[in-house]
């Protein structure tokens, strides 16, 4: 063993000689994240502040003037413009204005009659500002509505109070933390699995392959060392570099993330709500016995690098090999996002799933002893296993000394 | 002291164009000695079996078939323990250029279970004799093929190897630097070490190779002093020989 830590510790020696992978590797994430949340927290907040702070434009088109006045009267929140030439529907999409009412033209006359008034509103779904003026028309409607049927009651004689026969108030009875730890769950695993594949892949290509290409392999092979103490040492490297580059990375966004929420939701009871929730939720059993299902998948994935990259006689057939288990890395983790997976019987006993799996229900506090035990117990022995497949393999001359 | 004994290795190749797999006797039962104080000069032309040879004795590769051992250890049951007693170079060996000389030797010394101190004091006397001790704190990143092959020829003899094999060592390398090379090969031989050395350059084999074995065509010929080589051949220089051997086919074993 004290042969492979040997090993370990010449690759992080020469891993500590490239500042620029080092930088890539652990000080990239660790900025990058905190920056882009920031531009993105900055550009969301600018762009909603911006559009709170200025009026819609509406064009109204109200012969019998029944909502003109209170339309000018509003000048925070409304801007009547006059109708531009053309197709009203256009003028939306290229975002000359935000709103078009019609009012039918005899409104007026309707109202008085305590009929029914019709108007047609024409929006943009797909944009924030004529979606927010359409909610500032409702708010105005829904007052003005009210004024018209109190005033409708009052000469009939009867109780304003007819109009509201129930006042609801609503009070947000479930678990943030559970809404959040749900969540998180259902991405998490698919966070941790790419990472952990990802990170380690290039890394893995240069303890292998790439020893192979620059002939230093041969020199290593020439020691005293085994070749079971040197691979495991490649093992060792390969699976630290992926959990770290994974821990980095999550580590990172979640306090972005967080921060982004904390400060970013400027006030917002539910961000707030969010972000204690979730603290309260990761516990430290929780992370714990996540962080014990990532060490076998963490040295699953390990040695699949390991197996393609000793295999391979150069660093770009190395890198051909393993870059398609990126794909099948993500098709897993979008399995592992699918909503209801946690109800098919089978999966918890479907290698490397099943880690998704446990993890989600750790995370929405459905945790199952048993199907973690299975997770745990079966990715500890698929780990095993590749380990003893490619302590084989590299003692293999073919693999070896494939030119 | 090094002995093969009737060693066989194939490998199994593929053919591109028909699939076929094909098998290739790369050696064939190979017998020899290398005593200690003696250079073996190991001969051939390119893909004759010179480098399977010696990448088996260097416990690098298993022979199919046959025995060799070196000092007495047994390559195939006990492969570390023999490779601690090998200094092994090949001129496909890189060096790991993000390190300085140093401390690649430092670390080489660990794996070859050498103290660090005197894998340190060791490692600059060979750097020194090489003429890179000036050298030993840059990385090698910048090193010139010559300067790439000392390193690697002092990391070889880091752990003290009773048996050196070095497998072209001279190609690549200026006179001056193969001279050097030469000259610490004597060394070697005069310090009683078991030393074998393959090479293309013919007078280099005949000043310094105290016996001298053709490999050609997976088979030993020769296995003799050179000058001894000469008069059972008749003839005046190695390449000679290989013009004979190579007319004959390799069935003209001496």
């Amino acid at each position: 063993m004290n042969g492979a830590l040997l090993i370990l510790k010449k690759e992080f020696m020469e891993l500590s000689k490239d500042r620029k992978t080092l930088f890539f590797t652990f000080v990239m994430p660790l900025i990058l994240y905190p920056l882009m949340f920031l531009m993105l927290g900055r550009l969301g907040s600018q762009d909603a502040a911006s559009r709170a702070g200025r009026p819609s434009r509406v064009c109204l088109t109200d012969p019998s003037h029944v909502l003109g006045r209170d339309l000018e009267s509003d000048p925070q929140r409304f801007l009547v413009v006059p109708r531009p030439p053309g197709d009203l529907r256009q003028a939306i999409r290229d975002q000359k204005l935000e709103l078009a009412l019609e009012v039918e033209p005899a409104g007026a006359g309707k109202l008085a009659r305590n009929e029914t008034l019709e108007m047609t509103v024409l929006y943009d779904h797909s944009d924030e500002s004529s979606k927010l003026a359409l909610d500032r028309f409702k708010s105005l409607l829904r007052k003005q509505e009210s004024l018209w049927v109190q005033a409708r009651l009052k000469v009939l004689g009867a109780s304003p109070q007819l109009a509201v026969p129930v006042k609801l108030e609503t009070v947000e009875a479930g678990d943030m933390g559970l809404f959040m730890g749900k969540l998180v769950g259902s991405f998490l695993p698919y966070l941790l699995m790419i990472m952990m594949y990802a990170g380690a892949m290039q890394h893995g290509i240069y303890a292998t392959a790439g020893e192979k290409e620059r002939g230093t392999l041969l020199s290593l092979l020439a020691t005293s060392l085994s070749r079971t103490q040197i691979i495991i040492g490649k093992l060792l490297y390969i699976f630290s570099i992926g959990i770290l580059s994974a821990l980095i990375n999550l580590l990172s966004m979640a306090f972005s993330v967080g921060r982004l929420m904390a400060t970013g939701g400027g006030g917002d009871p539910q961000a707030h709500a969010a972000v204690t929730g979730i603290a309260a939720l990761a516990t430290p059993s929780v992370l714990g016995l996540t962080f014990m299902l990532m060490v076998p998948l963490g040295l699953f994935f390990a040695n699949f690098i390991l197996l393609g990259g000793i295999q391979a006689r150069n660093t770009l057939e190395a890198s051909t090999a393993l870059t398609p288990g990126i794909f099948v890395v993500v098709l897993l983790g979008v399995f592992s996002m699918a909503p209801g997976i946690e109800k098919m019987a089978w999966l918890p006993f479907v290698p490397v799933l099943n880690v998704s799996l446990a993890i989600r229900k750790l995370f929405s506090q459905q945790g199952n002893g048993f199907e973690y035990m299975v997770a745990l117990g079966m990715t500890v022995v698929l780990a095993g296993l590749m380990t003893w497949i490619s302590t084989r393999m590299l003692n293999r001359e073919s693999a070896i000394f494939r030119v | 002291m090094i002995r093969l004994t009737d060693v066989h290795k194939t490998f199994v190749v593929k053919d591109k164009r028909t699939r076929a797999r094909r098998r290739i006797e790369a050696v064939r039962g190979i017998s020899l000695e290398v005593r200690p104080g003696e250079i073996y000069g190991l001969l051939g032309p390119n893909g004759a079996g010179k480098s399977t040879t010696l990448r088996m004795i260097a416990g690098l590769m298993r022979p199919d078939r046959g025995l060799i051992e070196v000092c007495g250890v047994d390559t195939v049951g006990s492969p570390e323990r023999a490779r601690a007693l090998v200094g092994y170079l090949s001129t496909d060996i890189g060096v790991y250029s993000r390190f300085t000389p140093r401390e690649l030797l430092r670390l080489f010394g660990e794996f070859q279970g050498v103290e660090a101190r005197v894998a340190e004091r060791r490692g600059m006397h060979l750097l020194e004799e090489l003429g890179l001790a000036d050298f030993a704190d840059i990385r090698m990143e910048g090193f010139s093929g010559g300067q790439k092959q000392k390193v690697s020829i002092a990391r070889a003899l880091l752990h003290d190897p009773r048996v050196v094999i070095f497998d072209e060592p001279t190609t690549g390398l200026d006179v001056l630097t193969a001279k050097t090379v030469l000259d610490l090969l004597r060394v070697m031989k005069a310090e009683g070490r078991s030393v074998v050395v393959s090479t293309h350059v013919m007078p280099m084999v005949e000043a310094i190779c105290d016996r001298v074995g053709i490999i050609f065509d997976g088979g030993l010929h020769g296995d003799a002093p050179p000058k001894e080589i000469f008069a059972r051949w008749g003839v005046a220089s190695l390449d000679e020989v290989f013009f004979k051997l190579a007319d004959a086919g390799g069935g003209g074993a001496a």
